[in-house]
């Protein structure tokens, strides 16, 4: 018990709950002295929820101690950047400012997200699974769907952070973060901000899916300020993660390697770290004026004060169109840094692949208006927009090509790790693919708004996100714990998960053709869409349970699964010279690098020698 | 480091600051005089220009000094970071300025002008002072160090003073309140916004302050001061910008 | 060489069944429009190509796993290429083809489902939380149901009181949201006879899903007939007095429904159960009874008049004939 208590993750959550009730109780004081009604529909006023809500995730990070070193500089004391976290379990529930304890606090945030969001969805899921309302009410539907779209998109963030985390420092061999404390902060910000976002359930929800378009969002209940709250503060975690990682990237670099010869992963973390430093700053504004647009009845996007609906969806869609390639770019990373592995051969291309990251990262800036084709925008804004977006066909397909010109002449082994790289491949291209339709305004004014356009995204983030996202799981696994999980449970849940979603993401393009709406909680029985919907829901529960399986394979493994202390997949890259599980400062002695990355098949040749001084 | 001698460093950040009194006043005369949109932004982004290089040294990001253990290596990687926040940061700004031409196009809200004229200047001054409080540190002169901080200091509330304290109630008197209008609503979220970092700054001043007394700078470690410098030349830079989008460019409501 | 033959011709192959199958399948719904054909001519040729590109990354990718992959206790690596600039370029270059085709055709196609017709028919919609409501000035005409003559061009100006709206008939295939605060445009050639759904596509609250009205594309006669009939309704409840039968009708058409209940119950506006001539409090405090002014007002402009509990600005603004709040007042005497 008392042990438990001295964890930091409790002490911030004790914390939270006192700050929200200070922050709200201050708020209602004051409006009370001002004569306002201090009460609102949830007890407290929105302005409360709203001050309350902020107030507490500050004191949950000062609880958690994650500011604790930066007072002490403030105070003119110097604080150790590299403290000795206790063995065991408990350093994953306290600010530790190692990197691989940081990464893994984001991957298991990030797991349990995805699993939460995945509930949201298997619930609204049954309630589509036949036409009509069966148990939920068209306001939760909205609220549950809104939170499913929210929480998987938070969920893939921590992800993307936990991979880029726990992996570029080892693979570019430093022993940390450019900035360890602003690291943990990162992570630190998260687990809050997630507790605001669900808040929202208990306050009315939001029914405005995760996009939050006014004047609708405007006119919501107080679960609405709290979505946006949670995602502006969930913000600031990527913005401060992406500062981080590239300074790490350009700054910190073993000797000898020069930026064509690093790991294809650092370069889409670095593309990925650019999109999340600059843009995110956009969502968070777009919903910032919303929020003091409800608060102060400040008339940025209220027609009838003079203000512009679509200004919002510029803003939002400036960041959230280049978001969706920071939730692939580092996906499709791990694809390019794993098929050689498994295919014993170089990668074809390589510093192709590597720029077409950055490509695809520069132009995704300028695309943004194509969820927008049919907003009533500027008319003529619509061609250039379109021509944008089709660009980013080409770096995506070199990617695929050269992808393909690896496999050509390989080896190749297809144990867990590699086929979910191969279903990855797949299932994005099918995603990508079905990108140029709603690229072409002329189309797009059909597919807008429908399934299709879920099945689109579906499809991307699966086989973007999804699919390398477990593969990496797979295998860095026995990096972190110094064993393997059961390629058995690994490969049922692959051939689970893969027909299913292909069945769910096929028939959601389907429906969407025929004139499925995206967003409503009931469709017309005329329509004839029920069977259909039946089996969309039921893959998604197939989904959940090969999940399942595989959640129980990663936390069954982590104490029994069978030891793998070595170079299991025989890879050249550096974190997999050091035995497993990979020491507390990474590489006792610091190596350099006098090799090609991948040159698979070449005798005698190597990436990284040690240099036996001590780093 | 720059290795000029102190003098020398002393006279430049007076130089630099006399060319920005001289494009702001011009600007404000070509605002009354010939109200060219094209001409004020050219101002703002030689007066940015001026601070950023002269102010802020960006041309420091291009050195890569000592091993990566040594205190040079550890300050130009804190440097660059604080350089990406300010890029990040940046696209806050931007996106409100964006916000106010998107809303309000060609016109602008009315606005006291020599108020505002002021309190441009005054945050100009405190630039001046703040790059002198670092060029004393930087070589060693804690005492001016002490004095110019203070200075930086003082204007930097008499800044925040004119703003929220003065501007922001006549703003309301004169019918441009929050809830009034998207003029309203665009003036008080971009001053409200630049008023918050300007607050941060002093904040982060006050502590630069307080451990420059104590005598835990000097001139070869003071990362922190110069962090704190290129921070406030920055808050500055936006304001060069929100200025005339504000009070200068296009026609008064 | 062998190698690059049998995948050619297998990619080939698959692409066209790929294409032909998805063809047989058939993928959208009824043609009702000229912008429809256009559309879905577009879409077809999207889908030709998307099918030659999803078979020239599958199959090799297949071949590759069947050909190349390590047999039973083979050892040793694949063969060592790093790569093939020539390769490269060319598969960055050709890629833009089909990108520059797209955007060529994408252009031409857009302006031809937006070409206006000089003597096209008008026709004002207003689409507010949770209904449509349609005015056709030509004919002096209010109906909640779209009366379409076939073949003959239909420009929608359309505009909502409350939040973002999108009018979408999936059998027309064009799509246009309806934003507050501005007037947009849908243009539309209807070209086949019969019935179909106007569908909200823009999540707009609650009752988004059930935001729908009747959309009946009839011959050039059938119209005529059909605005005879309504010009006389109109006219007719114009002279005749109000009408609590005819309120109830515009009770369910005009979406007050979706806020307001008949048996007490409380939605997102107040219960009209006893409304009439009860003592309504208002936010403000005062009191004052549910007469014909207060009606008035409160739908003419219900912002002026908030009952507490509820929001402000909830309810958007109705700008309904005297005549058709008469009806609604009368039905609302009779909710005892
Ligand atoms: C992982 C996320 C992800 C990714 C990678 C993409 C990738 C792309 N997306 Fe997608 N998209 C989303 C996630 C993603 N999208 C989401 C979440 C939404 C909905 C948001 C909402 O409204 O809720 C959305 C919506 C969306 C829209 C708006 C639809 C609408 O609401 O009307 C559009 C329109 O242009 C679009 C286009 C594209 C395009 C062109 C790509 C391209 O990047 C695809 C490029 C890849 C390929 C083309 C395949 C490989 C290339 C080749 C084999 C080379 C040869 C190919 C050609 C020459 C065509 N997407
Ligand atoms: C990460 C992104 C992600 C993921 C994984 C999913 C997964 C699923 N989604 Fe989701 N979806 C979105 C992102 C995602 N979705 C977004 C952004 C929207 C738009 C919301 C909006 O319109 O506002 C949306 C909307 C959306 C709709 C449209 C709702 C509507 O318009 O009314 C539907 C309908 O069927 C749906 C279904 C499903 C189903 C059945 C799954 C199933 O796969 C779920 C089953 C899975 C589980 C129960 C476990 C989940 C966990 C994982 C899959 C990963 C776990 C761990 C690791 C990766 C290691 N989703
Ligand atoms: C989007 C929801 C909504 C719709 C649609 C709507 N109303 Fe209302 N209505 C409200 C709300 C909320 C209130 C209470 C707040 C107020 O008075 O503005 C209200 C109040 C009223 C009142 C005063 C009732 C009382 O108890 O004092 C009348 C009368 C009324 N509406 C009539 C109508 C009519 C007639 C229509 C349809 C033509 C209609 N409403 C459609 C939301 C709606
Ligand atoms: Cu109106 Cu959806
Ligand atoms: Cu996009």
């Amino acid at each position: 018990m008392k042990k438990i208590l001295s964890l930091g993750l409790v002490r911030g959550l004790i914390w939270q709950v006192v700050g929200t009730l200070a922050g709200a109780l201050l708020v209602t004081a004051i409006r009370a002295l001002m004569g306002l009604n201090p009460w609102g529909n949830f007890l407290f006023s929105e302005a409360a929820w709203v001050v309350g809500g902020l107030t507490g995730v500050i004191a949950f990070i000062a609880g958690v101690g994650a500011l604790t070193d930066w007072f002490q500089w403030a105070l003119g004391k110097e604080t150790p950047e590299h403290r000795e976290d206790p063995p065991g379990w408990e350093k994953y529930f306290g600010v530790s400012l190692d990197h691989k304890v940081i990464g893994i606090q984001y991957t298991v945030t990030a797991l349990l997200l995805l699993s939460v969001g995945g509930l949201f969805a298997l619930i609204f899921r049954t309630e589509l699974a036949a036409s009509g309302l069966q148990f939920l009410s068209l306001q939760m539907y909205n609220t549950i769907m809104g939170l499913h779209g929210m929480v998987m998109i938070a969920g893939i963030l921590l992800g993307v952070a936990g991979v880029m985390n726990y992996l570029v420092p080892m693979l570019i061999g430093v022993h940390d973060m450019a900035f360890p404390r602003l690291n943990a902060f990162s992570f630190w910000i998260a687990p809050p901000a997630a507790i605001v976002l669900l808040s929202s359930l208990a306050l009315g929800g939001f029914n405005t899916g995760w996009t939050g378009y006014p004047p609708l969002s405007a006119r919501a209940p107080v679960g609405m300020q709290m979505f946006f709250l949670a995602v502006w503060v969930v913000g600031w975690s990527s913005i401060l993660g992406g500062l981080n990682l590239i300074a790490t990237v350009v700054r910190l670099r073993a000797k000898g390697m020069t930026a064509f010869r690093m790991p294809i992963l650092a370069w889409a973390s670095v593309a990925t770290s650019i999109i999340s430093l600059t843009a995110t700053q956009l969502i968070g504004l777009s919903f910032q004026l919303v929020m003091f647009q409800r608060l102060l009845g400040m008339g940025f996007f209220d027609p009838a004060k003079g203000g512009n609906p679509i200004l919002f969806q510029h803003l939002f869609w400036f960041y959230s169109h280049p978001a969706v390639y920071v939730f692939v770019l580092p996906g499709l990373g791990v694809i390019s840094e794993l098929l050689p592995v498994f295919v014993r051969k170089p990668l074809f291309g390589y510093r192709w692949v590597a720029m077409s990251s950055l490509g695809i990262a520069l132009v995704g800036f300028l695309v943004w208006a194509h969820h927008m084709f049919t907003s009533g925008m500027n008319e003529y804004l619509r061609v250039p927009f379109m021509y944008s977006t089709l660009l980013v066909a080409v770096p995506t397909g070199v990617k695929f090509f050269s992808w393909v010109a690896t496999l050509w002449k390989g080896k190749i082994e297809t144990p867990t790790p590699m086929l979910f790289v191969l279903g990855g491949i797949i299932v994005f291209l099918m995603g990508g693919l079905s990108g140029p339709p709603n690229a072409i305004v002329t189309t797009d004014l059909h597919l807008q708004d429908t399934y299709f356009i879920v099945g689109h995204f579906h499809d991307t983030i699966f086989g973007g996100y999804i699919y390398p996202f477990f593969a990496a799981l797979y295998y860095w696994f026995p990096k972190a714990t110094g064993r393997r999980m059961s390629e058995k449970l690994g490969k049922l849940h692959f051939w689970l998960m893969t027909p299913a979603f292909l069945v769910m993401s096929f028939l959601m393009m389907r429906v969407g053709l025929l004139g499925m709406r995206r967003r409503i909680a009931d469709y017309d029985p005329a329509l004839g869409f029920d069977f259909l919907h039946l089996l969309i829901t039921l893959s998604g529960f197939l989904i959940a349970i090969s999940v399942l399986i595989f959640l129980y394979n990663f936390f069954h493994s982590i104490k029994h699964g069978e030891p793998a202390t070595g170079n299991i997949w025989r890879s050249r890259s550096p974190e997999w010279q050091v035995p497993s599980p990979m020491p507390a400062h990474n590489y006792e002695e610091a190596f350099e690098v006098v090799g090609e990355p991948y040159d698979y098949g070449l005798p005698g040749s190597t990436y990284i020698r040690f240099n036996g001084k001590h780093s | 480091m720059t290795h000029t001698d102190k003098k020398t460093a002393f006279r430049l950040g007076v130089i630099v600051f006399v060319f920005l009194a001289i494009l702001t006043a011009l600007e404000f005369f070509i605002a009354v005089a010939v109200p060219s949109t094209l001409l004020l932004s050219l101002i703002a982004l030689v007066k940015a220009g001026l601070v950023v290089y002269y102010y802020m040294h960006i041309y420091r990001l291009s050195e890569r000094e000592g091993d990566p253990d040594s205190y040079e290596y550890k300050a130009g990687t804190l440097r660059l970071g604080l350089w990406l926040f300010l890029l990040s940061d940046a696209f806050v700004f931007g996106g409100l300025a964006a916000a106010r031409f998107n809303l309000l196009g060609m016109t602008r809200p009315n606005l006291n002008q020599i108020l505002g004229l002021i309190v441009t200047s005054v945050l100009l001054l405190s630039s001046f002072f703040m790059n002198r409080a670092e060029t004393a540190m930087a070589h060693g002169d804690r005492r001016t160090f002490a004095t110019s901080l203070i200075a930086t200091l003082v204007l930097a509330i008499a800044f925040l003073i004119g703003v929220v304290g003065v501007e922001w109630p006549s703003a309301i008197h004169e019918g441009i309140a929050p809830s009034a209008n998207a003029a309203g609503a665009v003036f008080f979220m971009m001053t409200g916004m630049h008023a918050f970092h300007v607050l941060t700054g002093v904040l982060f001043l006050l502590i630069i302050l307080r451990n420059g007394l104590r005598g835990l700078y000097s001139a070869e470690r003071h990362r922190a001061v110069e962090a704190a410098a290129v921070y406030w030349h920055f808050v500055d830079v936006v304001w060069i910008f929100f200025y005339p989008a504000l009070y200068l460019i296009g026609t008064a409501l | 060489m062998r190698h690059f033959v049998i995948v050619g011709i297998l990619v080939l192959l698959f692409a066209a069944l790929t294409f032909l199958g998805l063809r047989a399948v058939g993928l959208m719904p009824v043609e009702a429009a000229l912008q429809a054909e256009i559309v879905d001519w577009m879409f077809e040729l999207e889908m030709a190509v998307i099918s030659f590109l999803f078979a020239l990354i599958v199959v090799p990718l297949f071949y590759s796993l069947i050909v190349f992959r390590r047999k039973p206790g083979e050892s040793g690596e694949g063969e060592h290429i790093e790569g093939n600039t020539r390769l490269e370029v060319t598969w960055t270059i050709l890629p833009l083809l089909p990108v520059l085709t797209f955007a060529y055709l994408g252009a031409i196609t857009l302006g031809q489902t937006r070409r206006l017709d000089p003597n096209a028919m008008v026709v004002n919609v207003t689409a507010f939380q949770w209904a449509w409501r349609f005015e056709y000035p030509e004919y002096g005409i209010k109906s909640n149901q779209l009366y379409l003559p076939v073949n003959r061009q239909v420009v929608l100006k359309m505009q909502s009181p409350d939040v973002i709206h999108s009018f979408w008939v999936p059998e027309f295939r064009i799509k246009q949201d309806v934003v507050p605060g501005r007037i947009t445009e849908y243009r539309i050639t209807p070209s086949q006879i019969g019935e179909y759904k106007v569908r909200c596509a823009e999540l707009c609250g609650a009752s988004h899903a059930y935001m729908l009205a009747p959309v009946n594309v009839v011959s050039q006669q059938e119209f005529e007939k059909w605005v005879q009939e309504q010009q006389t309704t109109t006219t007719q409840t114009a002279t005749a007095g109000p009408d609590a039968t005819r309120g109830e009708k515009l009770y369910n058409e005009l979406g007050c429904k979706a806020c307001h209940s008949l048996d007490g119950s409380k939605g997102v506006g107040p219960t009209w159960k006893g409304l009439w001539g009860e003592t309504v409090e208002l936010a403000d405090g005062t009191t004052l009874i549910a007469d014909e002014a207060y009606i008035i007002e409160s739908i003419r402009e219900p912002g002026a008049k908030i009952v507490p509990g509820f929001q402000a600005g909830a309810m958007p603004a109705f700008n309904l004939s005297d005549a058709e709040i008469a009806d609604l007042i009368a039905f609302i005497q009779t909710l005892k």
